[in-house]
């Protein structure tokens, strides 16, 4: 407990009748890249506010290195920031603005100027010190305002949805540039998102925000692989749901009963199940295969259409019980014309399937 | 761009356009620059040829203190209504559109309503057995009562309450373009609130500021009844002198050039804001 750098304890947030985040307990290592992910209302700015000092939490507590922040206003946490719309200061040039924090720290002339181009050239924007923020781009704008929440070396540093106003291009970019600087910094980032691909690509830990509660924390990959809910299988990556009867787990592997008749074992329970139970079967698209292979259980289907993505073909397909269900096996496991034949099995490794209550 | 933009529009439109102007250009010759000719033609020939109407006004001891005293009650008014339209326009920018726009119509309905009843309204507050006198002493505040009236402290108080929309209005539209998400950024950049007001959400205010300012300005320089009402005889106004002049003294000639040099420096102001106003705008485009 003691070695969290960043520790969130029970933080509860009440507006009115509305509970925006549920006693959320944390705990953030130094260095660490964790990132709050999860849909719109569910709490995660909430508590990055709460962290900012923008919002007092209803009870509950942050700690910086075992110290209560609450009682620290906003200007005296010492924490780095960059929000969703550009917030540089329209009438700073790029380096005064980079410049701000120093110099209402009242730091010597000299150590501004080398810090704002030290500033400048980690964001590789050395060229534009003197360009007011109106003449940049998006993209150099949010450069800038990163450069502005690192010039004062914050122990911690804020993302609030920092790259949603970009374009796919320009987001692609910035995410490049956040890896390098969380790298070559080893500034501790907490970064807001509800785009999952976007909190994969970036997090080492990612906290799963569900109605003001965590739903689950963990690498990406743990939350891909092992979601915990079937709100974590359904909100990280693509995932297929399929009716099933559960009949028994023995030692975690269970054995259900398909919509369409056929028997499933060996899937990964989740939670323990009564004989009979109505549960759902959660398989990725991309863990279906056209070929059987060593240990595939099979499920008979009607495709209804084929397309070519690239590295992968997406399917729908129809079931025997008549849901419609996403498949995308890779594009070289078979021509498309052989694919495209009406009615034809596919196959799953259960131990890639979870099973979830219904 | 602009320029081409304005080319490709204004060039078939001049030729139409002359005739056109013709009704509009009748109507200023005749009522504005024909009066301000007359004016000033008047102020150099009445009663005799010559400049000794300016001398007079510029060089009599008397004339130069209501001069001076004009300004004065300009600016102090000017001073007194930025620092109480300020916290105003910021309140009315930040909160929720419905209740400012139901405080916005509070504020229009009392300038629609009458110069003279809102003044008179200050002359039964301020006079010496006036309300508020009566409720410091009853209070046990004080125990004479405050001199609120024929004074500089009556024309500001009476004049500020008459410009405070004029100073609001532009304010709260510059006030309202301004992101408060910047000055929550300032604050986690560790500027403290007053930091943040001076380095950011003072400059970014300031064209709203100069706009509101220049007007409250040039239109406390020629204010006439307020001042006459509420102030009094030891720091009598310009427009005050202008009208003894006329209506007491009879003596249009020096009235005309008081009402000559009050337009000269109006103008000198306006063209100084535009100066200012207009390196601003070019250094924000740039």
């Amino acid at each position: 407990m003691t070695q969290a750098f960043l520790s969130i304890r029970k933080l509860h947030k009440a507006f009115g009748a509305f509970t925006a985040v549920h006693d959320v307990t944390l705990d953030i290592p130094k260095g660490e890249f964790l990132t709050f992910l999860g849909p719109s209302g569910s709490g995660k700015s909430t508590t990055l506010y709460a962290i900012a000092g923008f919002q007092d939490p209803t009870s509950g507590d942050v700690l910086l290195q075992d110290k209560s922040l609450l009682s620290v206003p906003s200007h005296k946490r010492n924490i780095g920031m960059v929000f969703q719309r550009y917030t540089l200061f329209p009438h700073l040039s790029v380096a005064e603005n980079v410049a701000f924090p120093l110099r209402v720290r009242r730091r010597p002339e000299a150590e501004v100027k080398r810090k704002v181009a030290d500033m400048l050239s980690l964001v590789r924007l050395e060229n534009f010190a003197e360009r007011l923020p109106a003449a940049l781009s998006g993209g150099q704008q949010q450069r800038v305002a990163l450069a502005r929440a690192l010039a004062y070396d914050p122990p911690i540093l804020l993302m609030d949805e920092p790259l949603s106003a970009l374009d796919k291009k320009l987001r692609e970019e910035i995410q490049a540039e956040i890896r390098r600087i969380h790298r070559e910094t080893g500034v501790t980032i907490l970064y807001v998102t509800h785009d999952q691909e976007e909190a994969l690509h970036l997090s080492d830990r990612i906290a799963l925000f569900r109605d003001g509660r965590i739903e689950q924390i963990g690498t990406g990959e743990d939350l891909y692989l092992r979601p915990a809910t079937d709100f974590v299988a359904g909100f990280i990556g693509n995932s297929n749901f399929l009716a099933a009867e559960h009949l028994e787990t023995v030692d975690g592997a269970a054995t259900v009963r398909l919509a369409d008749g056929s028997l499933v074992s060996g899937i990964n329970a989740n939670g323990s199940f009564q004989r009979g139970q109505k549960t759902r079967l959660m398989i990725r698209p991309e863990a279906f295969r056209l070929d059987q292979g060593s240990n595939g259980a099979k499920l008979a289907v009607e495709i209804v259409d084929v397309a070519f993505y690239g590295e992968r073909r997406r399917i729908v397909a129809r079931t025997g019980a008549g849901q419609e269900i996403d498949i995308r096996p890779t594009s070289t496991a078979l021509a498309a014309q052989d694919v495209a034949s009406s009615h034809r099995p596919v196959f799953f490794d259960p131990g890639a399937a979870f099973l979830f209550p219904a | 761009m602009s320029v081409e933009a304005q080319q490709g529009i204004a060039t078939p439109r001049i030729p139409a356009g002359l005739g056109g102007l013709l009704p509009a250009l009748t109507l200023i010759g005749l009522f504005f620059v024909v009066p301000v000719l007359a004016l000033l033609l008047r102020s150099v020939t009445d009663p005799s040829p010559g400049l000794q109407n300016y001398a007079a006004l510029l060089g009599d001891g008397t004339y130069a203190r209501v001069f001076f005293n004009t300004f004065l009650v300009a600016a102090v008014v000017t001073i007194v209504t930025v620092l109480v339209a300020f916290p105003v326009a910021w309140m009315l920018a930040i909160m929720p559109a419905a209740l400012a726009s139901i405080l916005f119509g509070i504020i229009i309905l009392s300038m629609w309503t009458n110069l003279l009843t809102r003044t008179y309204a200050w002359m039964v507050l301020l006079q010496r057995t006036g309300v508020i006198n009566r409720a410091l002493i009853g209070a046990g505040i004080i125990d004479q009562p405050l001199p609120l009236i024929n004074n500089l402290t009556g024309v500001t108080i009476g004049m500020v309450y008459i410009m405070l929309p004029f100073m609001i209005l532009p304010l709260v539209g510059t006030l309202r373009a301004i992101d408060p998400m910047t000055l929550r950024a300032a604050a986690l950049c560790g500027a403290s609130p007053l930091a943040a007001f001076r380095r950011i959400l003072l400059p970014l205010s300031l064209p709203g500021i100069a706009a509101g300012g220049l007007m409250v300005f040039v239109m406390s320089l020629g204010y006439f009844v307020t001042p006459a009402l509420l102030g009094g005889t030891s720091n009598m106004m310009l427009a005050e002198m202008i009208a003894q002049m006329i209506q007491s003294l009879l003596n249009w000639g020096l009235g005309s050039a008081a009402a000559f040099i009050l337009l000269v420096v109006t103008m000198a102001l306006y063209a100084l804001q535009l100066r200012l106003v207009g390196s601003k705008r070019a250094a924000g485009g740039a």
